[in-house]
């Protein structure tokens, strides 16, 4: 009868646990960079680690081909 | 040096070839590189223009953003400060 269910402190451990997952920002000097391997104009594909150990990389994005960009 | 776009590998050759590039132009078609780097604009699906330089450990030492990613002049010096270094 006097019995209650305490469901309250039970929710507020499920929302303890549901804490937001880390979140990667965007990448700053000193952070390792991320590795990946993408095909080259000739259809090669190219592994950025291939790289690693002998040589300093420059990776430069642009935006479009044909764009002078 | 290796240039990465979204563009398509035939594309690449084509602007490889007109331009004279020797270096790899890597095609980032499906826009994960350019994602993880932190550059891909959302609302147009390209990436932005930016530069990385990297070291021997894979550790990044130098990047340039947009406007600044024009002039080659601070890779170049990164480049330049981590040569110095490894000798």
């Amino acid at each position: 009868m006097l019995r209650r269910i305490q469901l309250a402190p039970t929710l507020f451990a499920l929302a303890l646990g549901c804490s937001a997952a880390a979140q990667a920002g965007p990448l700053s000097v000193g952070d390792k960079a991320p590795d990946f391997t993408l095909p080259d104009q000739h259809g090669n594909k190219v592994h950025l680690g291939d790289f690693l150990g002998n040589k300093n990389v420059v990776l430069a994005f642009y935006v479009l081909a044909f764009t002078g960009g | 040096m290796i240039g990465i776009s979204v563009d398509s590998s035939p594309a690449n050759k084509v602007f490889a070839e007109q331009n004279g590039f020797t270096f790899p132009l890597l095609s980032d078609f499906k826009r994960t590189v350019s994602k993880e780097y932190g550059i891909l604009n959302e609302e147009y699906g390209f990436a932005n223009r930016a530069t990385f330089v990297i070291d021997t450990d894979g550790i990044i030492r130098h990047i340039d953003k947009d406007r600044d990613a024009i002039d080659p002049s601070g890779a170049h010096a990164a480049c330049s400060l981590l040569e110095h270094k490894k000798s």
